[in-house]
């Protein structure tokens, strides 16, 4: 989990600019620097935390996001985390079925705050495929690294799937008809946090390779 | 109605919907038209500038024209031109955006936006449209109609924009009793998660509503612990300035001890 929050950390830190770019032409020019500075205020609490299980990291993630975010990201966001946190609860280690969960509660989560549903030009058009995607492979017999892949490749499709949008939540709603042909912020940071996870799928179980550990069989 | 001027107005909204540029082609399949027909129509528009066509594609855009004619809507627009120095003085003294708007059918259009004075990027939002029963100004106004238009704008659709808007006629009815109890609308998050608003009406000589000037900002600005009690005064003063200068009477102004 750790692992996962550092990447999409990272992540945010390089391409920081470019998701501003995208907000600023239909948005307020923020998104960038505040999931940025979200994700800093994160790292830094997280710092500080010394043993928690994922559902802790993660309602951690979700309350200091609330507190440091401005704009939607910060209440879009922090109900994801948070609702995923609650999901998983307080158990030492999660399967690919929990994350499912998770998942499905964050996306709940987000339409519960924003309303919004897919081909409305959100976050969700990246978060609902991507989870889509996820349990397909999950239910048709895939493994977890597969189905994380799934994921990052449906949440990548449905952000460019954004592009010809015309956005009718949010203040690119606003716009009307000049907000098509720009690719969504919100999906984009999103598309990015499944990105994030499929490295850190791949990172833990190259890790457990390497040590030999035998959890494998505690995370189902 | 004269068939070809609904043609070519079709056109342009077609252009207007589109980021991309459009060959005759294109357009005679969008409006459902031959595409000689279009191709007489894009050249009138063009003569008038209404429409541009690209040298290098042979495709359409819109043309500067609309943008003149677009300024001249505003220029020639009352309220706006009244509210100019009231929404400066306004967005200066509240450090936030500041939003001007009439009622247009079920929506608000926003026909003066004064930018949140910290030098940040903000995106214009003059023209944008908003559903009146999301937005601090569209409560504002319905507040005051008369009650015939009040009810048929509760009947009309009242799409849910986020997790808070009010979207039953139950619901917005209090809430308008509440606006006129205050003086001033607010809206927490009911159009754009993590945004606020607070608004009053503006009145004309006759004493009808005729629009509502607002703050919009963040919702940890506004509505810090409820709304923000400075705030709201400086919205009151200034939409009580304006509607004087609209001819409105001091008595018609509703919430003038405040």
């Amino acid at each position: 989990m750790r692992s996962w929050l550092g990447g999409v950390a990272a992540r945010l830190e390089a391409e920081r600019d470019f998701l501003t770019q995208l907000d600023a032409a239909i948005g307020d020019a923020d998104h960038g620097i505040n999931m940025h500075r979200g994700f800093a205020a994160v790292m830094r609490k997280l710092a500080t935390v010394d043993r928690a299980t994922p559902g802790q990291l993660l309602r951690v993630t979700g309350r200091t996001f609330v507190s440091t975010v401005g704009g939607a990201a910060g209440p879009l966001y922090g109900t994801a985390f948070l609702q995923a946190g609650e999901t998983l609860g307080d158990e030492g280690s999660f399967g690919p079925r929990r994350l499912l969960e998770a998942l499905r509660a964050s996306l709940d989560g987000v339409q519960r705050v924003g309303a919004a549903s897919e081909g409305d030009k959100t976050m969700v058009d990246a978060l609902a495929p991507g989870l889509a995607a996820y349990e397909l492979e999950l239910r048709t017999g895939g493994s977890l690294e597969t189905a994380v892949r799934a994921g990052r490749e449906a949440a990548a499709e449905g952000t460019r799937a954004t592009v010809p949008m015309q956005a009718r939540k949010g203040r690119a709603s606003y716009l009307g008809p000049r907000s098509v042909g720009h690719q969504d912020p919100g999906a984009t940071s999103t598309a990015l946090m499944f990105a994030a996870l499929e490295q850190a799928v791949l990172a833990d179980r190259s890790q457990r390779f390497a040590t030999g550990s035998r959890t494998r069989a505690s995370r189902r | 109605m004269i068939q070809s001027v609904g043609r070519a107005a079709r056109i342009l909204k077609a252009l207007g919907s589109e980021s991309a540029r459009l060959g005759v082609t294109e357009l005679a399949e969008r409006v459902g038209l031959a595409k000689a027909t279009v191709y007489g129509l894009l050249r009138t528009l063009e003569a008038h500038q209404f429409v541009q066509q690209d040298l290098e594609t042979g495709k359409y855009r819109l043309g500067p024209a609309l943008l003149q004619l677009g300024n001249a809507f505003l220029d020639h627009h009352e309220l706006r031109a009244r509210s100019l120095l009231w929404a400066d003085a306004l967005a200066a003294r509240a450090r936030e955006a500041v939003h001007v708007g009439v009622l247009y059918g079920p929506n608000v259009l926003l026909v003066h936006h004064v930018f949140r004075p910290d030098h940040s990027v903000q995106i214009l939002l003059v023209g944008a449209s908003i559903p009146w029963h999301a937005c601090a100004l569209g409560k504002a106004i319905v507040a005051y109609l008369e009650p015939a238009q009040r009810r048929e704008l509760l009947a009309g659709p009242l799409p849910r924009l986020t997790g808070r808007t009010l979207t039953t006629r139950q619901a917005l009815l209090s809430e308008l009793d509440r606006v006129v109890a205050g003086g001033v609308a607010v809206e927490d998050q009911e159009a754009i998660v993590g945004e606020a608003g607070l608004a009053a009406p503006l009145f004309d000589n006759r004493g009808a509503v005729v629009g509502a000037i607002g703050l919009a900002g963040p919702v940890e600005h506004l509505l810090p612990d409820g709304p923000a009690a400075e705030a709201v005064a400086a919205v009151k003063q200034a939409a009580r300035g304006l509607s004087r200068e609209l001819g409105a009477g001091r008595l018609s102004a509703p919430g003038a001890g405040a």
